[in-house]
């Protein structure tokens, strides 16, 4: 039987699904990328192969996520997308009628609009860490909390402090003060739980046509504050789905899918030495840094030329 | 005499010009190679923080001519009119070169509100240029007959492009950022690449696509920026707009932000500041350009 690889591979952790053609997931895996794509990823797909079932043969590999293109080579994807484009096929193709998706990750955060099942519109965060989730478990060492109860937590206060949400730095003074003055653990950890949710619609989602169906993902949607002042200030139900996390994975497999052949992929990667090399250009003034691949030692790709000339 | 020309800022809005004006009457010229690394590098160091990405590269391009020519031909432009002023900084440059570098400036003024044309500036170079005002008028003129020539054509081939079955793309952005190989190039490239036709803000036929720029603001008094979002005309025939922007830059921030408000089409903010690489930005093009595919 047919089915396809989905590989969605960031900074932090490394996704990766494998899909039938009905899209349902027979195998799937989230572990930490430790700084190292290439071994994070020959980890995942041992992983992988030991959920699948033997009659299951690989038709299609795709990548998505920042190393995207790195891993992309070292599996010969199919694919190899962004994450945005992946997050949208991915949420779509088990809810069909969504309209927002709302996404706040460790690092960074987006918003995607669709209408008809099709994106019309998004935005990403690329400035500001205030909207993030390393914002939130900063500020849950600071107040010695373990982030994963922050959401319990915000959820018990019946008044939540105003925080200035508006950049990291500032947040940050305006809870030392806000502590000081004498407001309660509980209401400050809501207040930040509800200045990431105001962070959030006033730089991403600013001038967005926010409506439902909205769909909640990344890994601050595990918590139940931030969900609740979502809910809360766009007055709509805002869902979260216990597969948010891999809906990156998910959906890149589904576009190596439709682009899938007859070819038959195996993943004996374990094996495979992959390194990269980085050098500096000094054929021009422009002094390009190359980023050269080399599996098992011969030399498969490289970028980082400008001029596209140099290999 | 050698006369050099900084492939930045003002080349993008005369080059044709200026190369007709001086071939006509015999003067060399030398204009810097486009913007490099080094050229960038380089201007960033003899700048201010303050100072806007384009500029910075401007003044590389000076220290790259600075021992080439005889002169650096530098405009000094503060309005084609009434309500159609210049960044300050197309004043400003003048100055600012003056200060950073030991070397001598061929400069003329266009400010039309106190009847300072481009001929009456021109002319007054007369001296230093070894020229007649009557070679210098003739020049004036062949150069704007040729110009025009070339404009016309580059205006239809832009218009076409709103016909094209691919993606569409309206690019707004300042000529001098659009066209940097640092700066707009690699953005271009890249939506090549991705099978999009790009159509540029700054060709058309500003005469009569002006009358939108009052939809966004009736306020807006600066010459470059609203020749910009009077491209807006069109933007029913594109499937997207990209905004690509330096910072800092007042006049984009401020417009770009109105526009934004009134605009129903997607559309991608780039605003550069470093150029340490690409990567980040192709991944916002390509998630954007992929709105009009899946
Ligand atoms: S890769 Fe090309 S553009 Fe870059 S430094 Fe080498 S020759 Fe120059
Ligand atoms: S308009 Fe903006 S980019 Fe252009 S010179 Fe002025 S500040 Fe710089």
């Amino acid at each position: 039987m047919k089915c396809y690889l989905g590989i969605d591979i960031g900074s932090i952790s490394t996704k990766g699904v494998i899909i039938d053609e009905e899209n349902n997931i027979i195998a799937s895996s989230y572990i930490w990328t430790e700084g190292n794509p290439v071994e994070s990823v020959k980890k995942l797909v041992e992983i992988l192969k030991q959920q699948l079932p033997e009659e299951y043969k690989i038709h299609g590999i795709g990548t998505t996520g920042s190393a995207r293109k790195l891993i992309g080579i070292m599996l010969n994807a199919n694919v190899v997308k962004n994450e945005i484009t992946a997050h949208a096929v991915g949420t779509l193709a088990f809810h069909p009628d969504v309209k927002t998706i709302l996404e706040i990750g460790g690092q960074d955060s987006k918003i995607i609009i669709l209408r008809n099942g099709i994106i019309v519109d998004y935005a990403m965060n690329t400035l500001c860490a205030a909207g993030t989730g390393s914002f939130l478990s900063s500020q849950a060492k600071r107040l010695s909390i373990p982030i994963e109860d922050f959401g319990e937590i915000a959820l018990t206060s019946k008044n939540p402090a105003k925080i200035a949400a508006r950049c990291t730095v500032f947040a940050e003074s305006d809870l030392i003060h806000k502590a000081q003055v004498g407001y309660s653990k509980q209401d400050i950890i809501a207040g930040l739980c509800k200045s990431i949710v105001l962070n959030y619609l006033n730089n991403v989602g600013k001038g967005k046509k926010i409506r439902g169906p909205i769909i909640f993902q990344g890994g601050v949607s595990k918590n139940k504050g931030v969900l609740k002042y979502f809910r809360e200030i766009l007055n709509e139900d805002v869902m979260v789905d216990e597969n948010g996390h891999l809906m990156g994975a998910i959906g890149i497999a589904i576009l190596s899918k439709k682009e899938s052949s007859e070819k038959q992929y195996d993943l004996n990667i374990e094996d495979i030495k992959f390194i990269t090399k980085a050098n500096e250009c000094n054929k021009c003034p422009n002094n390009c840094e190359i980023l050269r691949i080399y599996k098992n030692d011969e030399h498969v790709d490289s970028w980082g030329s400008m001029c596209g000339k140099v290999k | 005499m050698t006369i050099g020309i900084p492939r930045s800022m003002f080349y993008y809005y005369f080059n044709k010009k200026w190369k007709y004006f001086f071939d006509y009457l015999n003067i060399n010229t030398i204009i810097s190679p486009k913007t490099n690394r080094e050229i960038l590098d380089n201007g960033i160091k003899l700048s201010t923080d303050e100072m806007c990405l384009s500029l910075k590269s401007y003044i590389g391009h000076v220290d790259y001519l600075k021992d080439k020519c005889d002169y650096i031909l530098i405009p000094r432009i503060d309005n084609y009119g009434r309500k159609e002023q210049t960044c300050t900084n197309f004043l400003a440059i003048y100055d600012i070169i003056n200060n950073i570098f030991d070397i001598k400036i061929l400069d003329y003024n266009i400010d039309l509100e106190n009847n300072e044309t481009e001929l009456e500036g021109l002319l007054k170079l007369s001296k230093i240029l070894k020229k007649t005002k009557s070679e210098i008028k003739k020049a004036y003129s062949y150069a704007c007959t040729m110009e025009g020539k070339e404009k016309k054509k580059t205006i239809i081939d832009n218009m076409n492009k709103l016909s094209s079955t691919k993606t569409k793309i309206l690019l707004i952005g300042h000529s001098y950022n659009l066209y940097d190989s640092l700066i707009g190039v690699p953005i271009i490239k890249y939506l090549e690449k991705l099978n999009c036709e790009i159509i540029y803000s700054d060709l058309f036929d500003y005469k009569s696509t002006k009358d939108i720029v009052s939809k966004y603001s009736k306020n807006l008094y600066w010459k470059y920026s609203k020749q910009n979002i009077s491209s807006l005309k069109y933007i029913d025939k594109v499937d997207g707009i990209i905004f690509l922007s330096t910072f800092p830059c007042g006049l984009d921030s401020l417009v770009n932000e109105l526009v934004f408000r009134k605009i129903n089409k997607p559309y991608l903010n780039l605003i550069l500041d470093d150029l340490g690489g690409i990567a980040g930005i192709e991944t916002r093009i390509e998630s954007f350009v992929d709105i009009f595919e899946y």
